[in-house]
């Protein structure tokens, strides 16, 4: 096969540079949450995060490698890969507190709704590179990205997952309003959604209907489930301008901090490191965001734009969402911290959204319109 | 490649210049939000958080103090701490608890089921939290344990302090016993209110002094993690321990005074009249103070309480008695201040007295003929003090017996102290709603009727003939030393009041004392046998009665127990400057001359010998030569 030159002076060095600093900071901080008293399994998630690491520069390279168009015309072939994938965790999937995410294959464990979340992304941009009529979209187009949204939502919010399956529906809201959709349209979803609320609070389990009380009062069940929001602001703040130094977080060390791998890593983060230290890190995920826009903006095609823009969004919501989290200024809904929380399938998934927004960046001097 | 050209054709960038705009703006503001609220927990509420985080992980754990001891007046110890063992099981360290119990057959008894459930009660608790399943194991299955250890893995042993009380039962009145704090005792979050779990003196000078041996928790400063796990000390700060308590107390005359007294109840009191100490004080029958050490058993504590003898009971300061005899010496001394009589004064006594239609008789029935007050002292004339009894009045009377201290408490500072009852013509109004008959007032005279005084009442009256009229407060305990053996402070004896006594008069009732024991036809002639140690000793008999008996129905192994009367004798010594006063109380003994006054000669009689030995003792030379050698 013929490597086209020019892709390999035009790689995304600065890209690379800033996954690699995150990343680091991620390991770095995983190490700290397996040290002290940790109980034996965690002491070693760092490394198995570094493996996920490493393999995930493999799979940035491929997705890198890859035409970007190739792709899209392919998409829905991965969307239907992936929802083959989400169909398997309903049947085989194993259960972890109480919830069926993961499928079993041989040493690894795979997390199929985090790449759904890249399929919906490749998916969505087929749809609307197919579809688009250069004006504001209303109900009638929005039907086939409506059926191809509502799939992967109702398998995740099963198993169940209902964070990730909002959060699925927020990086296909907003491509879809990247796109533009007419302010009657937008007014029709938006009392559609009003009448549809209540209903949905009936569907809800009891543990999430409890996590949303406690969220908008955390002290009400100070011990059960405002337990992590307490903890985890305890943590954060505890942890002043300066922080406490690398290891000496007393909340995580000492595991009053819950969940400290995944979803209230960045409390680790900020205890140890103060809100110096997680300033820095927001400049880097800050960094990292304003260059996906500019790789979205200077993409030659519709198709890079928006592959672009897809990932680029999921990377906001997911650094958003968890950070308002840990923050306790939204209700805890399982939503990792991209490139920091511990999950080989998160940063698998993440490392390929790194891989396509390299691949636009890289053929904008390729492909000439 | 034809379809991606048309794709490209149809793609303007400039279409979504404006929407990027604003996504740039969107972005900014988000991560500008997440700062701002970073700034707030970080910067603004950080030191209060900060706090919360500590609050987290440190704990303090109480260092419970060691209780003071108790010394006798010579130092000798009294009460002591000795180490109690627990044996107890941390779950987690044993790999399969069940085995590890099954292994423990050395104890005797259907013990590992007990155990068992024990462990599964406590199940829900952290593994690492110790489940207590025997207290207070014998050495030898402590030493079986320790030889053991290896096959029996999260047995642990605590050493629990608890009270050793040298004396057992022969001091366990005045000493008192201690138990774990409850109820009131708990109440009030102030810093000196006990915490369920502390041990507190319930009684006797454990209870008196409880705030002096009780010593003030210390406590370590721990970080614990998220379980409460202890991970490490971050800071200790060592109790401190309880205060010595110095009585008064003479531990060798308290033994003497337990053999002394070979019948079954009652009490005797030894007391250095010049200024109140108490020197021995013993309540039988008695009971062992370390059964209540580790919580006592509800069939021991049971047993206790259903004796009808009444075993817990303090009798010198909550027995209540007729005073007898020994309260004709109230009587004289009112006669004598009332110039009612005069030592000259002489009664005839026929052996009988009539007043109105009731005839009052003298334990002497033949009679005593012509008396003086001297000889119806000495020779106990209840006839004599009938007369003089019926001319004071019960109002005077009532008056002189409060004035010597009877009927009231005497602040001894001990719980449960009795009042007694003087009683007079408005007592009676007001309880028994009748008006005083003169017959009462003629029982009266003889420490009969309603009159109740307590053993030590009595003989604070008698301690005060013989210091000069002085009634001081019973005085326990001498001084408090820290711990490091420096004397905090001293209690001196407290004068409670001078007696309005005429010197002459109190000089004459004291010889009348000498001569009740030295003189010709005494009732306390038990007590001459102090002569040959050179010592001339005081005393007076009483007998209370319990019921009214006839005359000839007087002996006493035909009355039932609980009918007999009272055998009381109270003597001091030496004559004419007593150091010691000794009150004998017998329960349903008897006659105080036969019953109570040999147990006070022995006790005089030994307490004596051994002050002779003391003060002059084989190296009496070198004693002299050494305070020679220090005066030069």
């Amino acid at each position: 096969m013929k490597v086209d030159r020019r892709l390999i002076v035009h790689f995304d060095w600065v890209l690379l540079g800033l996954i690699l600093l995150i990343s680091m900071a991620g390991i770095v901080n995983l190490y700290s949450t397996g040290s002290g008293f940790a109980p034996s399994g965690a002491k070693t998630l760092y490394m198995k995060q570094l493996y996920w690491f490493c393999a995930g520069l493999g799979f940035m390279l491929v997705a890198a490698a890859v035409d970007y168009r190739f792709i899209v015309r392919n998409a829905y072939w991965i969307y239907g890969a992936i929802m083959l994938l989400l169909l398997l965790v309903m049947i085989y999937g194993n259960t972890v507190h109480g919830s069926q995410r993961w499928l079993s294959l041989g040493p690894v464990s795979l997390q199929p709704s985090e790449f759904a979340k890249i399929g919906l992304v490749l998916v969505l941009t087929r749809y609307i590179t197919d579809n688009q009529a250069g004006e504001a979209y209303e109900i009638r187009n929005l039907l086939v990205p409506l059926g191809i949204l509502f799939l992967p939502v109702v398998l995740i919010a099963r198993q169940p997952d209902l964070g990730t399956a909002l959060f699925l529906v927020i990086v296909a809201a907003s491509m879809i309003f990247f796109i533009g959709v007419k302010r009657k349209t937008i007014l029709l979803f938006f009392s559609a959604g009003v009448v549809l609320l209540p209903i949905l609070w009936f569907c809800l389990k009891d543990y999430q209907r409890e996590r949303i009380f406690t969220f908008f009062n955390p002290e009400r069940d100070p011990l059960g489930a405002g337990y992590h929001i307490i903890q985890s602001v305890i943590a954060i703040g505890s942890g002043g301008v300066l922080g406490k130094g690398f290891l000496k977080g007393t909340q995580s060390q000492l595991k009053f901090l819950p969940e400290q791998q995944t979803d209230f890593v960045f409390s680790v983060f900020a205890e140890e490191w103060g809100f110096l230290g997680a300033l820095v890190l927001l400049a880097l995920f800050l960094f990292l965001l304003l260059w996906g826009i500019k790789i979205a903006r200077n993409s030659r095609d519709l198709a890079g734009t928006l592959i672009a823009f897809g990932v680029t969004a999921m990377m906001f919501w997911g650094v958003f969402i968890n950070i308002c989290m840990v923050l306790g200024v939204l209700p805890v809904v399982g939503i990792p911290l991209p490139f920091f929380s511990y999950g080989g399938s998160s940063m698998a998934a993440m490392m390929i959204g790194i891989g396509l927004l390299m691949n636009v960046s890289m053929r904008r001097y390729i492909l000439q319109p | 490649m034809a379809k991606e050209r048309v794709r490209l054709t149809k793609y303007d960038p400039g279409t979504f210049r404006g929407r990027f705009d604003v996504i740039v703006w969107i972005v900014f503001l988000a991560f500008f939000f997440l700062a701002g609220k970073l700034w707030f927990f970080q910067v603004i509420r950080g030191d209060e958080l900060k706090l919360r985080s500590e609050s987290n992980r440190i704990r303090f754990q109480e260092v419970k103090p060691l209780r003071g001891q108790v010394l006798d007046r010579d130092g000798n110890i009294l009460v002591d701490n000795m180490p109690s063992f627990d044996v107890s099981m941390i779950p987690e360290l044993a790999k399969n608890s069940g085995d590890v119990l099954e292994r423990m057959t050395f104890f005797d008894g259907e013990r590992t089921g007990r155990w068992k459930r024990q462990l599964e009660r406590n199940e829900d608790r952290k593994p690492f939290v110790p489940v207590r399943l025997e207290r207070d194991v014998s050495w030898q299955n402590l030493a079986l344990i320790e030889s053991n250890a290896f096959h029996l893995p999260g047995v642990v042993v605590d050493v629990v302090p608890v009270r050793d009380y040298r004396f057992g039962e022969m001091a366990a009145h005045i000493l008192g016993y201690v138990g774990e704090a409850c109820c009131d005792e708990t109440d009030g979050g102030s810093p000196e209110a006990y915490r369920p779990g502390d041990m507190v003196g319930k009684t006797g000078i454990e209870k008196m002094m409880d705030q002096e041996l009780r010593g003030a928790s210390g406590g370590e400063q721990i970080e614990v993690n998220v379980n409460g796990r202890k991970i490490r000390v971050l800071g200790v700060m060592p109790p401190r321990p309880g205060n010595t308590v110095v009585l008064t107390l003479r531990a060798d005359l308290q033994r003497i005074c337990w053999e002394a007294f070979r019948e079954k109840a009652g009490s005797v009191i030894a007391m250095d009249p010049r200024d109140g100490s108490v020197l021995a004080m013993v309540s039988k029958p008695s009971y062992d103070p370390n059964l209540f050490n580790r919580g006592i058993s509800g069939e021991a504590w049971r047993k206790l309480l259903e004796d009808p003898l009444c075993p817990l009971q303090n009798r010198p300061l909550l027995g209540l008695y007729p005073p007898g005899s020994l309260f004709k010496l109230v009587i004289a001394a009112a006669g004598l201040e009332e110039k009612a009589v005069t030592p000259e004064k002489k009664t005839f006594c026929t052996g009988s007295h009539v007043v109105g239609d009731r005839t009052f008789r003298c334990w002497n029935r033949d009679g005593h003929g012509s008396v003086d007050l001297r000889r119806a002292i000495v020779e106990s004339c209840d006839v004599y003090f009938y007369e003089l009894g019926e001319k004071l009045g019960v109002d005077t009377i009532a008056w002189y017996a409060r004035m010597f201290g009877l009927g009231k408490r005497t602040e001894i500072g001990m719980p449960g102290e009795q009042e007694g009852l003087i009683p007079s013509r408005e007592w009676k109004m007001r309880k028994l709603k009748e008006p005083w008959q003169i017959g009462e007032t003629v029982s009266l005279s003889i420490g009969q009727g309603f009159i109740l005084v307590t053993p030590i009442q009595l003989l604070r009256t008698y301690c005060a003939i013989g210091n000069g009229g002085v009634l001081f407060r019973p005085r326990t305990v001498d001084r408090i030393v820290s711990p490091g053996g420096e004397t905090i402070r001293e209690l001196p004896s407290e004068v409670e009041r001078i007696l309005p006594l005429d010197e002459g008069n109190r000089k004459f009732l004291l010889s009348a004392l000498r001569d009740t024991v030295h003189g010709e036809r005494g009732t306390g002639k038990a007590l001459r046998e102090l002569e040959t140690l050179g010592v001339v000793a005081c005393g007076k008999t009483g007998t209370a009665q319990v019921v009214k008996l006839s005359q000839e129905d007087q002996d006493l192994e035909k009355i039932p127990y609980k009918y007999r009367d009272h055998a009381l004798f109270v003597s001091l010594a030496p004559y004419p400057d007593p150091e010691i006063a000794v009150m004998v109380v017998v329960e349903h003994g008897g006659g105080g001359g036969s019953v109570a006054a040999p147990i006070a000669r022995e006790i005089l009689m030994k307490y004596f010998k051994i002050k002779k030995d003391r003060v002059h003792p084989a190296g009496t030379e070198v004693r002299t030569s050494a305070g020679a050698g220090g005066a030069g």
